[in-house]
C-alpha cells in the first residue's frame, strides 16, 4: 500500500512528571547530552507562583506553580553551544509539511499543542489547555508517533487530530508551534547555569513588584481565600479551591506543585558542584512541598462537603501562610548561596 | 486522611511519575496513579460541566437557544473560544444560539460548526445533540 518506508527514528521515551521540562530532556540526551528531567527543570527556571485572577480557565482564577509556558525551552535554547529552532505558522498545511520534512531529515520534533483535541489522553484530563508539549518522533500510515512524556509508553496520534491540537485556540494558543535541536555541546558545565537560573527564580519568589507574584503572592492568596464563602457563596468557594487544588497536583506537576521537581533539581545540583547547603535548601523545600499537600488534602475535604475536625478556610488560609513562610526561608537561602 | 474519599482516578488508570523522597533522603521519581485530592477536585469540575450542559439542554428543549449552545457547553467553550475557532467574530457565534438566526445559516457556516464539533450538517440542522467531542 505505502510507497515510503514508514518514517521512524529511534528516540529513547523516558517518562516525566511535566511536559515541559521532560521534552527538553529528552530531547538535549536524544542529541547526545544527557540531562534528567528534574535538571532541565532546573536550569530552565520553571519554579514560580503566581496568583492571577484577571486570567479565568472555565471561568476561575488561573494560580499558577510554574513559570509561563515556554520559559523553560527558552532557557534551555540560550545555553552556549545549543542550537534550537523555533518555528511557528499561520497556515496548517505548511505547519504539517514542515513537520514531515523535518521528520524525514531524522530529526525528532517538539511541538506545543492544546490537550483538548488530543484522543490518547485520558477524558477527564481533556480541557482546553494549550500549553501541552511532546515529541513526534515519526509517522506511519496516517498517524504519528509520539513521546508524550507524561505517558508511561509512547503514543500514536491520527494527523487530522494532532493538526487540530497544534492549531488549538483560546488563552496560550500553540500557533503550531514546533522546535528541534541542531546542535548540542558534548559537553556542558552546568554549575553556571544552575547558579543564574537559581538567581532569577530567587528574583522572581522574593522580589516581584507585583503583590500577585512570588511569596508576596502566596500570602495575598492565602488572604483571599479566607473570604471566599463570603464572597462567592459556598459552592463557588469549593469550585474555586478545587481549582487551586489542580493547578497545583494534576498532571504534570510532579506532585506538591512542582516543589519536589525543583528539590530534586536542588539536591542533583548539590552533588554535582559539592554544595551541601543546596541538600538542606531541598529539604526545607521538600517540607514546603509537604505543607501544600496538606493543604490540598483538607481542601479536598472541603470540596467533597466531608470536612473533618480543624477544617476550614481559616485553618487553610493559615496554613497556605506556612506555604509561604517555608518558601520564603528556601528561597532566601538560595539566594545566599548563589551569590557567593 | 482521605481513605473515605474515594473517586475514581482522573488519568484513567494511566500511571504517572511524580518526586518523593526515599528512606536515604533522596529524591526520585516513582510511579502511580493519581493522587486522590486531586480526583476529587477534577471531578468536582466535571460535575460543574455537566451541571452546565444540562443546562443548556433545557434551554434548547424550550426552544430559547439554538443547539449550538449545547455544542459549545459540552464542549466546554464559550462564545470567544468558539469565535476563535470558527474565525468569526464573537458578536455573530452569539447571535447564532438565537434559534431563529441559526434557522436560517448557511451552508457554509454550518460546516465549519459541524467540522469543529465533529457532527453532521444535518444533526444541526434537526437539532440532534451528540456527545462531545472528548467522548467520541
Amino acid at each position: 500500500m505505502h510507497d515510503v518506508a514508514p518514517r521512524q527514528i529511534e528516540f529513547t521515551h523516558r517518562q516525566s512528571a511535566h511536559c515541559e521540562s521532560g521534552v527538553a530532556a529528552n530531547l538535549l540526551t536524544h542529541n547526545g547530552l544527557e540531562v534528567s528531567e528534574a535538571m532541565a527543570f532546573g536550569i530552565g527556571g520553571g519554579i514560580f507562583f503566581g496568583y492571577l485572577p484577571f486570567i479565568r480557565l472555565n471561568g476561575l482564577p488561573l494560580i499558577t506553580y510554574r513559570a509561563a509556558a515556554g520559559r523553560i525551552l527558552k532557557k534551555i535554547a540560550s545555553i552556549s553551544g545549543v542550537s534550537m529552532r523555533t518555528i511557528k505558522f499561520s497556515n496548517k498545511q505548511k505547519a504539517m509539511a514542515e513537520l514531515d520534512a523535518v521528520l524525514a531529515e531524522g530529526v525528532p520534533v517538539g511541538l506545543q499543542t492544546g490537550v483538548f483535541w488530543l484522543p490518547y489522553f485520558p477524558r477527564a484530563l481533556r480541557f482546553h489547555f494549550n500549553a501541552h508539549n511532546l515529541v513526534v518522533y515519526g509517522k506511519e500510515d496516517d498517524a504519528y508517533l509520539i513521546s508524550d512524556p507524561v505517558f508511561p509508553m509512547v503514543v500514536r496520534c491520527p494527523a487530522a487530530d494532532l493538526e487540530r491540537a497544534r492549531f488549538a485556540s483560546g488563552a496560550l494558543a500553540p500557533k503550531g508551534k514546533m522546535y528541534f535541536i541542531e546542535k548540542v555541546p558534548s559537553q556542558l558545565d552546568f554549575e553556571p547555569y544552575i547558579r543564574s537560573s537559581i538567581q532569577s527564580v530567587c528574583k522572581m519568589m522574593l522580589a516581584s513588584p507585583f503583590p500577585l507574584i512570588g511569596i508576596k503572592g502566596i500570602h495575598f492568596l492565602a488572604r483571599r481565600l479566607e473570604k471566599w464563602p463570603d464572597r462567592l457563596g459556598n459552592e463557588n468557594a469549593a469550585l474555586h479551591l478545587g481549582q487551586v487544588v489542580r493547578m497545583q497536583e494534576e498532571i504534570g506537576t510532579g506532585g506538591g506543585g512542582f516543589r519536589f521537581m525543583y528539590g530534586a533539581f536542588l539536591q542533583e545540583s548539590a552533588h554535582l558542584m559539592g554544595e551541601p547547603l543546596l541538600d538542606d535548601c531541598a529539604k526545607t523545600l521538600t517540607q514546603a512541598g509537604d505543607a501544600w499537600r496538606a493543604f490540598a488534602v483538607m481542601a479536598a475535604r472541603i470540596c467533597k462537603e466531608r470536612p473533618q475536625k480543624g477544617d476550614s478556610y481559616e485553618a487553610m488560609t493559615s496554613q497556605m501562610h506556612q506555604c509561604g513562610k517555608l518558601e520564603e526561608e528556601v528561597f532566601q537561602n538560595l539566594q545566599e548561596i548563589v551569590r557567593q | 486522611m482521605v481513605q473515605e474519599i474515594n473517586e475514581p482516578d482522573i488519568n484513567g488508570g494511566l500511571t504517572t511519575v511524580s518526586y518523593a523522597v526515599n528512606e536515604q533522603d533522596q529524591f526520585e521519581l516513582v510511579s502511580g496513579h493519581s493522587w486522590q485530592p486531586v480526583n476529587v477536585a477534577n471531578h468536582k469540575a466535571w460535575l460543574e460541566i455537566e451541571k452546565k450542559v444540562a443546562a443548556a439542554k433545557k434551554e434548547i428543549a424550550a426552544g430559547r437557544k439554538s443547539c449550538l449552545h449545547y455544542y459549545m457547553t459540552a464542549n466546554q467553550m464559550d462564545c470567544g473560544l468558539l469565535a476563535g475557532y470558527t474565525k468569526q467574530s464573537r458578536l455573530m457565534v452569539r447571535l447564532h444560539l438565537s434559534p431563529l438566526i441559526f434557522k436560517r445559516l448557511s451552508r457554509p457556516t454550518l460546516t465549519k460548526y459541524a467540522e469543529l464539533f465533529k457532527v453532521t450538517i444535518e444533526d444541526l440542522q434537526n437539532g440532534i445533540l451528540r456527545e462531545a467531542v472528548y467522548r467520541h
